[in-house]
């Protein structure tokens, strides 16, 4: 998969317009990389417990893809003149990562595809676009170009589920909410609209969260759009909406 | 939450659903008290501000199934589809956005099979004019319920009238939104019981079109489109359309008029300005075959002071498919007859849909009846 900024391209100084919002685009940057860090990862762990060779060299695929977004956002930093860190063992990534991982331990291929492409892809693809239609410039273009390539994610996993769904969807459900409870539990933690329960550890000062007004952003827009696009892909499952609704409606706020 | 996800899944894979029922809820109140039973009584309610901002997001799905009966023995299953319209974006400045949250309930109503699809309250208004704006259907035939509503709204009259000691047939009625689908059905069905009919809407060629059509079939009509008087009171007001004041009436009508709020939201109450008007809620019907919730949402979606309470808009749906008529009984704005309201009342009243307990905003006209 081709990365979706060309790195060789010119990194001179887009826009000093941006220095005084830069230390936000950082944070917002700083998150995404985490996020994409995290995801190469789990796809190269998916790789390790796939049993066809094709679906090994999808997982790579998807891990390098993963990758080349982590750079690209990395890129847009040194464009607007900050340095993007990022820390794939802060609190909620970390135990976004162990859930993952857990289904790595029992072998569960769907459970994985579950948490990678249904739930932690909806949040980026909601995410992405809502800092896509906002940010200035090339900042803005990367994060939609972004956006829509982890969407094609969403569509390659869709067609996996929906045939495993099929076979029994009872079981099939009741997996993807014993999931939901653990991922979608720390997601909508780290979306809520004040962090509640201490710094997230990726953030470079103090919580972006209060600052995002300014670039035209709101806690409360990005966890919404974030759960509607988690909503729609389960619709697109076929789970009954009813129940998804419910489930998401005890997630903490 | 009521039900495990099995048995949610076994049900809609088994059964699919009869009818579907596509409304929002009209305050925030509302609202919050939808979310509070699904997240269930383990969970404490959520704030009023976390509430204002999650229910926009909140794309159009099924709230709940409906299980219904009829006191004929039929039953039908449905599911109430809430399109999760934010009360404060009722205006017509919210118009495409709507329209948008209507068209993807519609199109959730087909994904699940539902046979035939009744539009509530403001949904109905919003589609009467565009039902081709509606997704592309297959086996899913949808109906705005106007028939119904209209029924709902002369019997309601009728009954009103007994109970006052009025003669209908001496009567002046005036219809507020006489050319809406609603207004103009109950012109049709009124204007050959009464003395006179005062129309008043904001389109003045549909006003004359209709008045045409109600002097061709002998009777005395007067129309307005804005607040002049007519040329004597009216003894009876159907208001089709919502009033943004009660003072719009002032002048043209009696001080002990009867006063029918057919308009969605309701929200005319006695008032200073007309303290002597007789005022009900009109186009509400009562199911008297038995109705569930699946999780329990009655008296949340259904706030009425007497059970078993609906929109007729939405029991038109469920009486067709307690009848077995899977059809777009009401479609398009004028089409609505007296034959066809005659109809659709017979087909209701057989399975013990009826007109719903007289009430207003202060609570009930008149003690419980049934059917």
């Amino acid at each position: 998969m081709e990365p979706v900024i060309n790195l060789e391209s010119s990194l001179s100084a887009e826009c000093t317009s941006h220095a005084l919002n830069a230390p936000i685009w950082r944070d917002v940057l700083a998150q995404a990389m985490t996020g994409e860090l995290v995801a190469a990862m789990n796809y190269t762990a998916l790789s390790e417990i796939c049993d066809h060779p094709a679906e090994v060299a999808d997982a790579l695929e998807h891990a390098e893809g993963e990758q080349g977004h982590a750079a690209a956002f990395a890129a847009e930093g040194r464009r607007i003149g900050v340095n993007v860190a990022n820390n794939i063992d802060a609190k909620y990534w970390k135990r976004l990562r162990e859930a993952f991982m857990r289904c790595i331990a029992d072998r569960d291929f769907i459970g994985c595809l579950i948490v990678q492409e249904i739930m932690l892809e909806s949040f980026a693809v909601a995410s992405y676009a809502r800092v896509g239609k906002v940010a200035p410039g090339s900042l803005g273009k990367t994060f939609a170009a972004i956006a829509e390539e982890e969407e094609g994610h969403v569509e390659h996993a869709m067609a996996i589920l929906k045939t495993e769904r099929a076979l029994d969807a009872p079981r099939f459900d009741d997996k993807v909410h014993r999931l939901h409870l653990e991922v979608m539990t720390t997601l909508a933690e780290m979306l809520t609209k004040e962090c509640k329960h201490g710094h997230c550890e990726v953030c470079h000062d103090n919580c972006v969260k209060p600052s995002l007004p300014e670039v035209n952003l709101t806690p409360a827009e990005l966890r919404g759009a974030s759960l509607q696009q988690y909503l729609k892909t389960l619709d697109m499952l076929g789970l009954p909406g009813e129940v998804t609704l419910a489930w998401v409606s005890q997630l903490p706020v | 939450m009521g039900e495990s996800i099995a048995s949610v899944v076994a049900r809609e894979r088994t059964n699919g659903a009869d009818f579907a029922l596509i409304g929002h809820q009209e305050t925030w109140r509302a609202a919050a008290d939808v979310l509070a039973v699904l997240r269930g009584p383990a969970y404490p309610p959520l704030p009023d501000e976390e509430i204002k901002d999650i229910l926009p997001w909140i794309p159009p799905r099924a709230v709940c199934h409906v299980d219904l009966g009829s006191i004929a023995g039929a039953k039908a299953r449905g599911l109430y589809i809430d399109s999760f319209i934010p009360p404060d974006r009722l205006e017509p400045a919210y118009m495409r956005e709507n329209l948008a949250r209507v068209r993807g309930a519609a199109a959730y109503a087909i994904k699940v099979g539902a046979k035939i699809v009744s539009l509530g309250g403001f949904s109905s208004i919003l589609i009467e004019g565009n039902f081709d704006q509606l997704p592309e259907r297959h086996d899913t035939t949808f109906t705005t319920g106007n028939t119904l509503t209209v029924a709902l709204i002369v019997q309601g009259i009728n009954k009103m009238c007994a109970l006052e000691g009025r003669n209908l047939r001496k009567s002046t009625v005036l219809i507020v939104g006489a050319t809406g689908d609603v207004g103009s059905g109950c012109a049709r069905c009124l204007a050959p019981a009464v003395s006179r009919v005062l129309l008043t809407a904001r389109n003045v060629e549909r006003l004359r079109k209709l008045a045409a059509e109600l002097e061709a079939d002998g009777a005395r009509v007067e129309l307005a489109t804005g607040c002049q008087p007519f040329s004597e009171g009216a003894d009876i007001v159907i208001c089709a359309a919502s009033l943004a004041s009660p003072s719009l009436l002032l002048g043209r009508i009696a001080p002990d008029a009867i006063v029918c709020d057919a308009g969605y939201p309701k929200n005319l109450s006695s008032s200073a300005e007309m303290p002597g008007a007789k005022i009900f809620f009109g186009g509400l019907g009562q199911v008297n075959g038995g109705m569930t919730f699946t999780p329990d949402f009655h008296g949340i979606l259904n706030r009425h002071p007497f059970p078993d309470v609906v929109q007729g808009c939405l029991l038109e749906g469920m009486a067709l498919a307690l009848e077995g008529r899977f059809e777009p009984f009401s479609q398009g704005r004028g089409f609505i007859t007296p034959e066809r309201v005659e109809e659709m009342g017979t087909i209701a009243a057989r399975h013990g849909i009826c007109l719903a307990p007289l009430y207003n905003s202060d609570g009930p006209v008149e003690e419980k009846t049934s059917c």
